[in-house]
């Protein structure tokens, strides 16, 4: 495969940026106990793991067949995450029904990576892999759509510009899937770099919008 | 804009902020705590006592942030700016 190292790259970056939100993410939950802010930190989890593996299946010491398989899906169930996080988010009561559906659909995510590596994918061939990849592209920006539209209307509603950052860093993910969507119809090396590129930006994104929620000077002195 | 429940922890939250605004006057008078966190005054004296109990405020009667009040109100603060900022909504 082409561009090998580059890739590699790039995705052991994006995998350690996701990594380091998941650090961010978690907080809400974990001062709230509200299983609705679950799905941010395990959305990045998903994502982060998702790039860990795809930059694995590039390397040359493991097979691109079985680790490919799992970073494609893996993928699908973050933007999932992280849609059903922003859903949840305006619901009034912690429902407790979503605590079991979080647990049903990690524990269905287990059975189908185990059945994936173990079964399904020695079997399937390159070009099933591309269906896939096209549905799960398309899935994944339905899921982003979802989050744009919410977080601008919160935008709207807080009228401050320090919120604008987050539906601009989704927009940018968002055209980065599209752009490898582009990359795996057309081959277009242009589109392979642009999605690439366009995901890393606004993966930085968030990292920025954390650190400054976090780490801001005017917040916090209660001294 | 529908207007959510407080559930408990941001009630706390907002007693807290407003104890410590309040912090800078000579006397912390309760009426303005009241009046900042709009609640009755019998369910504050109530949310007031459960804030002793668990050690974020010193007594009922000085209303002084701890030290672990004082920790608590700065991860609330930063944690609800988080969420803010990544276009979530928190009980408002």
């Amino acid at each position: 495969m082409p561009y090998e190292l580059e890739r590699i790259i790039i995705e052991v970056i994006s995998a350690i940026v996701c990594f380091i939100l998941v650090k961010f993410m978690i907080n809400p939950f974990k001062l709230t106990g509200e299983t609705k802010y679950l799905g941010l930190p395990l959305g990045f989890l998903f994502l982060g793991l998702s790039y860990a593996f795809s930059a694995f299946s590039f390397s040359s010491y493991f097979n691109f067949i079985k680790l490919g398989w799992i970073q494609l899906f893996v993928r699908g169930f973050a933007f999932f995450f992280l849609a059903a996080t922003y859903y949840f988010s305006r619901t009034e009561k912690n429902p407790k029904r979503l605590q079991n559906t979080i647990l049903g659909i990690l524990l269905i995510i287990f059975v189908i990576l185990i059945l994936l590596v173990t079964v399904i994918s020695p079997q399937f061939s390159f070009a099933a892999y591309r269906f896939w990849f096209i549905c799960v592209h398309a899935f994944s920006m339905v899921c982003i759509c979802f989050i744009i539209i919410h977080a601008l209307k919160n935008h709207l509603g807080e009228s401050d510009p320090a919120t604008l950052a987050i539906p601009l860093g989704f927009i940018i993910l968002f055209i980065g899937q599209y752009s490898a969507l582009i990359w795996i119809v057309d081959a277009s090396v242009l589109a392979f770099f642009a999605g690439l590129t366009f995901r890393l930006t606004g993966l930085i994104i968030f990292l920025y919008v954390s650190f400054k929620s976090y780490y801001d000077s005017n917040l916090g002195e209660t001294d | 804009m529908k207007t959510l429940r407080r559930d408990r922890l941001k009630i706390y939250g907002d007693i807290l902020s407003a104890i410590y605004f309040e912090a800078g006057s000579n006397k912390i008078v309760m009426t303005k705590i009241q009046v900042r966190v709009n609640l009755p005054y019998d369910r504050l004296i109530l949310f007031i006592k459960e804030l002793v109990d668990l050690g974020f405020v010193q007594d009922e009667t000085s209303l002084r942030l701890t030290g672990k009040g004082k920790q608590y109100l700065r991860e609330y603060r930063k944690t609800l700016n988080f969420l803010k900022r990544m276009g979530l909504s928190y009980n408002k």
